[in-house]
Protein backbone atom coordinates (compact mmCIF):
# COMPACT_ATOMS: atom_id res chain seq x y z
CA UNK A 1 0.00 0.00 0.00
CA UNK A 2 1.62 3.37 -0.85
CA UNK A 3 0.54 5.90 0.92
CA UNK A 4 0.73 9.90 -0.20
CA UNK A 5 2.39 11.88 2.57
CA UNK A 6 3.84 15.32 3.00
CA UNK A 7 6.91 14.27 5.00
CA UNK A 8 9.02 11.46 5.53
CA UNK A 9 11.45 10.63 8.32
CA UNK A 10 14.16 8.26 7.78
CA UNK A 11 14.92 7.20 11.39
CA UNK A 12 15.85 3.20 10.08
CA UNK A 13 18.69 1.89 12.00
CA UNK A 14 18.32 4.43 14.97
CA UNK A 15 18.01 3.72 18.38
CA UNK A 16 15.66 5.08 21.13
CA UNK A 17 15.45 8.10 21.59
CA UNK A 18 16.25 9.00 17.97
CA UNK A 19 13.15 8.02 16.04
CA UNK A 20 10.97 9.95 18.49
CA UNK A 21 13.57 13.35 18.47
CA UNK A 22 13.37 12.93 14.53
CA UNK A 23 10.00 12.81 15.02
CA UNK A 24 9.26 15.92 16.64
CA UNK A 25 11.58 18.08 14.95
CA UNK A 26 10.06 17.45 11.48
CA UNK A 27 6.29 17.89 13.31
CA UNK A 28 7.68 21.02 13.77
CA UNK A 29 8.09 21.84 9.88
CA UNK A 30 4.44 20.62 9.21
CA UNK A 31 1.38 22.74 8.68
CA UNK A 32 -1.84 21.87 10.61
CA UNK A 33 -3.21 18.99 8.69
CA UNK A 34 -0.30 17.58 7.13
CA UNK A 35 0.78 13.93 7.32
CA UNK A 36 3.95 12.14 8.27
CA UNK A 37 5.53 9.07 7.66
CA UNK A 38 8.15 7.86 9.78
CA UNK A 39 10.42 5.12 9.40
CA UNK A 40 12.02 3.19 11.80
CA UNK A 41 13.52 -0.34 12.28
CA UNK A 42 13.53 0.46 16.19
CA UNK A 43 10.97 -2.07 17.27
CA UNK A 44 9.54 0.28 20.62
CA UNK A 45 9.34 3.10 18.37
CA UNK A 46 5.75 1.29 17.75
CA UNK A 47 4.87 1.77 20.89
CA UNK A 48 6.99 4.90 21.60
CA UNK A 49 5.64 6.99 18.77
CA UNK A 50 1.70 6.16 19.83
CA UNK A 51 2.41 7.40 23.56
CA UNK A 52 4.25 10.56 22.03
CA UNK A 53 1.17 11.07 19.75
CA UNK A 54 -0.86 10.82 22.91
CA UNK A 55 1.36 12.80 24.76
CA UNK A 56 1.60 16.09 22.27
CA UNK A 57 -1.78 15.94 21.17
CA UNK A 58 -1.19 14.78 17.50
CA UNK A 59 -3.02 12.14 15.62
CA UNK A 60 -1.84 8.70 15.43
CA UNK A 61 -2.84 7.33 11.92
CA UNK A 62 -1.63 3.89 12.07
CA UNK A 63 1.90 1.58 11.30
CA UNK A 64 2.42 -0.55 8.80
CA UNK A 65 5.11 -3.31 9.09
CA UNK A 66 7.24 -3.92 5.82
CA UNK A 67 10.10 -6.48 7.00
CA UNK A 68 12.29 -4.83 9.51
CA UNK A 69 10.81 -1.51 8.46
CA UNK A 70 8.19 0.02 10.73
CA UNK A 71 6.14 2.98 9.09
CA UNK A 72 4.14 5.42 11.48
CA UNK A 73 1.42 7.64 10.21
CA UNK A 74 0.84 10.87 12.20
CA UNK A 75 -0.84 13.71 11.23
CA UNK A 76 -0.63 17.33 12.74
CA UNK A 77 -3.17 18.51 14.76
CA UNK A 78 -4.29 22.15 15.14
CA UNK A 79 -4.49 22.88 18.77
CA UNK A 80 -7.74 24.53 17.75
CA UNK A 81 -9.60 21.70 15.53
CA UNK A 82 -11.36 19.81 18.98
CA UNK A 83 -12.65 23.05 20.13
CA UNK A 84 -14.01 24.32 16.55
CA UNK A 85 -18.05 25.08 16.69
CA UNK A 86 -19.75 23.11 13.84
CA UNK A 87 -21.26 25.39 11.60
CA UNK A 88 -22.95 24.09 9.00
CA UNK A 89 -26.75 22.98 9.80
CA UNK A 90 -27.73 20.11 8.42
CA UNK A 91 -25.63 17.45 9.95
CA UNK A 92 -26.68 13.52 10.10
CA UNK A 93 -25.92 11.51 13.76
CA UNK A 94 -22.90 8.74 12.94
CA UNK A 95 -25.40 6.10 14.13
CA UNK A 96 -28.08 7.15 11.74
CA UNK A 97 -25.68 6.59 8.73
CA UNK A 98 -24.70 3.30 9.79
CA UNK A 99 -28.27 2.16 10.14
CA UNK A 100 -28.72 3.36 6.58
CA UNK A 101 -25.47 1.65 5.55
CA UNK A 102 -26.27 -1.59 7.56
CA UNK A 103 -29.72 -1.65 5.62
CA UNK A 104 -28.07 -1.64 2.46
CA UNK A 105 -29.61 2.08 1.60
CA UNK A 106 -26.56 2.36 0.05
CA UNK A 107 -25.47 5.93 0.90
CA UNK A 108 -23.02 7.71 -0.98
CA UNK A 109 -20.41 8.91 1.80
CA UNK A 110 -17.94 11.19 0.70
CA UNK A 111 -14.80 10.57 3.07
CA UNK A 112 -12.64 14.00 3.31
CA UNK A 113 -9.76 12.60 5.51
CA UNK A 114 -6.43 12.47 4.92
CA UNK A 115 -5.14 9.55 2.53
CA UNK A 116 -2.81 8.11 5.19
CA UNK A 117 -6.63 8.25 7.44
CA UNK A 118 -8.57 6.55 4.98
CA UNK A 119 -6.53 3.44 3.96
CA UNK A 120 -5.96 2.50 7.51
CA UNK A 121 -9.84 2.14 7.65
CA UNK A 122 -13.12 3.79 6.48
CA UNK A 123 -16.63 2.77 5.71
CA UNK A 124 -16.88 0.19 2.78
CA UNK A 125 -17.75 2.07 -1.06
CA UNK A 126 -17.08 5.44 0.75
CA UNK A 127 -15.84 7.73 -2.06
CA UNK A 128 -12.82 9.92 -0.99
CA UNK A 129 -11.40 13.20 -1.72
CA UNK A 130 -9.01 15.05 1.20
CA UNK A 131 -10.60 18.05 2.02
CA UNK A 132 -7.59 20.03 0.29
CA UNK A 133 -8.52 18.37 -2.91
CA UNK A 134 -12.42 19.61 -2.95
CA UNK A 135 -12.23 22.23 -4.72
CA UNK A 136 -10.87 21.47 -7.91
CA UNK A 137 -12.35 17.83 -7.76
CA UNK A 138 -15.80 18.71 -6.90
CA UNK A 139 -17.01 17.51 -10.57
CA UNK A 140 -16.82 13.98 -9.64
CA UNK A 141 -19.23 14.29 -7.40
CA UNK A 142 -23.42 14.50 -8.28
CA UNK A 143 -24.86 17.92 -7.36
CA UNK A 144 -28.49 16.61 -7.20
CA UNK A 145 -26.93 13.14 -5.06
CA UNK A 146 -27.59 13.01 -1.21
CA UNK A 147 -23.72 12.91 0.29
CA UNK A 148 -23.39 12.01 4.12
CA UNK A 149 -19.66 14.17 4.31
CA UNK A 150 -17.85 12.65 7.23
CA UNK A 151 -14.17 12.83 8.72
CA UNK A 152 -12.35 11.89 11.83
CA UNK A 153 -14.05 14.50 14.29
CA UNK A 154 -16.99 15.99 12.09
CA UNK A 155 -14.61 19.56 11.46
CA UNK A 156 -13.13 19.35 8.15
CA UNK A 157 -16.50 17.37 6.91
CA UNK A 158 -18.39 21.17 8.26
CA UNK A 159 -15.78 23.07 6.37
CA UNK A 160 -16.12 20.63 3.35
CA UNK A 161 -20.04 20.38 3.80
CA UNK A 162 -20.00 24.33 3.51
CA UNK A 163 -17.94 24.65 0.54
CA UNK A 164 -20.19 22.26 -1.39
CA UNK A 165 -23.10 23.78 -0.49
CA UNK A 166 -21.87 27.30 -1.90
CA UNK A 167 -21.34 25.68 -5.09
CA UNK A 168 -25.02 24.30 -5.02
CA UNK A 169 -24.78 20.82 -3.68
CA UNK A 170 -28.54 21.01 -2.37
CA UNK A 171 -28.62 17.90 -0.63
CA UNK A 172 -25.48 17.61 1.65
CA UNK A 173 -25.30 16.25 5.30
CA UNK A 174 -22.14 16.84 7.67
CA UNK A 175 -21.67 12.97 9.48
CA UNK A 176 -21.30 13.59 12.93
CA UNK A 177 -18.96 13.01 15.06
CA UNK A 178 -16.90 10.71 12.69
CA UNK A 179 -14.70 7.78 12.17
CA UNK A 180 -13.38 7.98 15.99
CA UNK A 181 -16.93 6.62 17.14
CA UNK A 182 -17.20 5.08 13.76
CA UNK A 183 -18.19 1.32 15.51
CA UNK A 184 -19.95 -0.42 11.95
CA UNK A 185 -17.24 -2.37 9.48
CA UNK A 186 -14.37 -1.05 7.70
CA UNK A 187 -12.27 -1.86 4.79
CA UNK A 188 -8.83 -1.18 4.70
CA UNK A 189 -6.95 0.12 1.54
CA UNK A 190 -6.69 2.80 -0.88
CA UNK A 191 -8.92 4.64 -3.32
CA UNK A 192 -12.71 1.95 -3.99
CA UNK B 1 0.23 23.22 30.96
CA UNK B 2 3.43 21.27 30.12
CA UNK B 3 4.65 18.38 32.01
CA UNK B 4 7.84 18.97 34.10
CA UNK B 5 10.33 16.48 34.58
CA UNK B 6 13.26 16.62 37.26
CA UNK B 7 16.04 14.37 37.17
CA UNK B 8 18.88 14.19 39.61
CA UNK B 9 22.32 12.71 38.13
CA UNK B 10 24.48 11.47 41.08
CA UNK B 11 26.35 8.33 39.33
CA UNK B 12 29.16 8.68 36.65
CA UNK B 13 29.33 5.39 34.51
CA UNK B 14 28.49 5.09 30.65
CA UNK B 15 24.97 2.77 31.91
CA UNK B 16 24.11 6.26 34.08
CA UNK B 17 24.70 8.40 31.28
CA UNK B 18 22.05 6.73 28.93
CA UNK B 19 19.78 6.42 31.50
CA UNK B 20 19.90 10.17 32.51
CA UNK B 21 20.16 11.72 28.94
CA UNK B 22 17.93 9.20 27.16
CA UNK B 23 14.86 9.55 29.17
CA UNK B 24 15.85 13.10 29.60
CA UNK B 25 15.85 13.58 25.47
CA UNK B 26 12.73 11.40 24.69
CA UNK B 27 11.01 13.94 27.52
CA UNK B 28 12.06 17.08 25.99
CA UNK B 29 10.47 15.58 22.57
CA UNK B 30 7.34 14.80 24.08
CA UNK B 31 7.35 18.75 25.35
CA UNK B 32 7.95 18.05 28.76
CA UNK B 33 10.10 21.05 30.20
CA UNK B 34 13.22 19.31 31.52
CA UNK B 35 16.01 20.19 34.25
CA UNK B 36 18.72 17.84 35.47
CA UNK B 37 20.90 18.23 38.46
CA UNK B 38 23.71 16.84 38.32
CA UNK B 39 25.69 16.35 42.01
CA UNK B 40 28.33 14.11 43.11
CA UNK B 41 29.79 11.77 40.20
CA UNK B 42 27.16 12.67 38.06
CA UNK B 43 29.11 15.59 37.42
CA UNK B 44 31.29 13.28 34.66
CA UNK B 45 28.25 13.24 32.56
CA UNK B 46 28.91 17.13 31.24
CA UNK B 47 32.15 16.97 32.05
CA UNK B 48 34.19 18.41 28.86
CA UNK B 49 36.93 15.60 28.95
CA UNK B 50 35.49 12.58 31.25
CA UNK B 51 31.82 12.42 29.06
CA UNK B 52 33.60 11.22 25.95
CA UNK B 53 34.77 8.78 27.61
CA UNK B 54 32.64 7.14 30.71
CA UNK B 55 33.63 4.20 32.43
CA UNK B 56 31.37 1.06 31.83
CA UNK B 57 30.81 -1.26 35.13
CA UNK B 58 33.58 -3.63 35.82
CA UNK B 59 33.27 -7.13 33.48
CA UNK B 60 30.76 -5.35 30.96
CA UNK B 61 33.43 -3.83 29.37
CA UNK B 62 32.28 -6.21 26.00
CA UNK B 63 29.03 -4.17 26.03
CA UNK B 64 31.05 -1.34 24.29
CA UNK B 65 30.76 -3.48 20.79
CA UNK B 66 26.81 -3.66 21.18
CA UNK B 67 26.75 0.19 21.94
CA UNK B 68 28.08 0.61 18.69
CA UNK B 69 26.21 -2.07 16.76
CA UNK B 70 22.65 -0.80 17.64
CA UNK B 71 23.75 2.49 16.14
CA UNK B 72 23.21 4.23 19.72
CA UNK B 73 24.27 7.73 19.56
CA UNK B 74 27.23 8.96 21.95
CA UNK B 75 26.98 10.84 25.08
CA UNK B 76 28.19 14.09 23.57
CA UNK B 77 25.75 13.73 21.09
CA UNK B 78 22.87 12.98 23.01
CA UNK B 79 23.74 16.13 25.20
CA UNK B 80 24.08 18.42 22.29
CA UNK B 81 20.55 17.10 21.58
CA UNK B 82 19.42 17.60 24.96
CA UNK B 83 20.56 21.37 25.15
CA UNK B 84 19.07 22.16 21.55
CA UNK B 85 15.61 20.55 22.82
CA UNK B 86 15.77 22.99 25.68
CA UNK B 87 16.63 20.76 28.96
CA UNK B 88 18.22 22.61 31.68
CA UNK B 89 21.40 21.16 33.20
CA UNK B 90 22.35 22.58 36.42
CA UNK B 91 25.64 21.54 38.04
CA UNK B 92 25.94 21.18 41.72
CA UNK B 93 28.21 24.33 43.55
CA UNK B 94 29.03 22.67 46.46
CA UNK B 95 30.53 19.02 44.41
CA UNK B 96 32.13 21.51 42.27
CA UNK B 97 34.29 23.46 45.08
CA UNK B 98 34.77 19.68 46.80
CA UNK B 99 36.50 18.34 43.28
CA UNK B 100 38.07 21.99 42.49
CA UNK B 101 35.95 22.32 39.42
CA UNK B 102 34.77 25.26 37.99
CA UNK B 103 32.28 25.92 35.25
CA UNK B 104 35.21 25.98 32.70
CA UNK B 105 35.94 22.38 33.46
CA UNK B 106 31.90 21.53 32.05
CA UNK B 107 30.17 21.86 28.39
CA UNK B 108 28.69 25.33 26.90
CA UNK B 109 25.26 26.51 28.17
CA UNK B 110 25.08 24.87 31.82
CA UNK B 111 23.65 27.00 35.23
CA UNK B 112 26.03 26.36 38.62
CA UNK B 113 23.17 26.63 41.33
CA UNK B 114 23.08 24.71 44.78
CA UNK B 115 20.19 22.32 46.15
CA UNK B 116 17.38 24.75 46.22
CA UNK B 117 17.86 25.44 42.71
CA UNK B 118 17.20 22.69 41.55
CA UNK B 119 14.40 22.31 44.45
CA UNK B 120 12.88 25.78 42.96
CA UNK B 121 12.54 23.65 39.54
CA UNK B 122 11.78 20.03 41.04
CA UNK B 123 8.58 21.52 43.51
CA UNK B 124 6.47 21.72 40.23
CA UNK B 125 7.42 18.85 38.74
CA UNK B 126 5.11 15.89 37.12
CA UNK B 127 7.77 13.26 37.15
CA UNK B 128 11.19 12.94 39.39
CA UNK B 129 13.95 10.70 38.80
CA UNK B 130 16.76 10.08 40.59
CA UNK B 131 19.61 8.43 38.73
Amino acid sequence: MTIHVDYVVDARGLACPMPIVRTKKAMEQLQPGQVLEVQATDKGSLADIQGWAKNTGHQYIGTIEEGEVLKHYLRKVNPTEVKEETKYPHVVALDELQRKVENNEQPFILDVREEAEYAFGHIPGAYHIPLGQLETRMNELNKNETIYVICRTGNRSDLAAQQLAEKGFAHVFNVIPGMTEWKGTMVKGGNE
Amino acid sequence: MKKRVAIIAANGGLFDAYKVFNIATAAAATEAEVAIFFTFEGLNLIHKEAYKQLPLPEGKEQIQQGFAQANVPSIPELVGMAQEMGVKFIACQMTMDVMGLTKEHFVDGIDVGGAVTFLDFAKDADITLTF
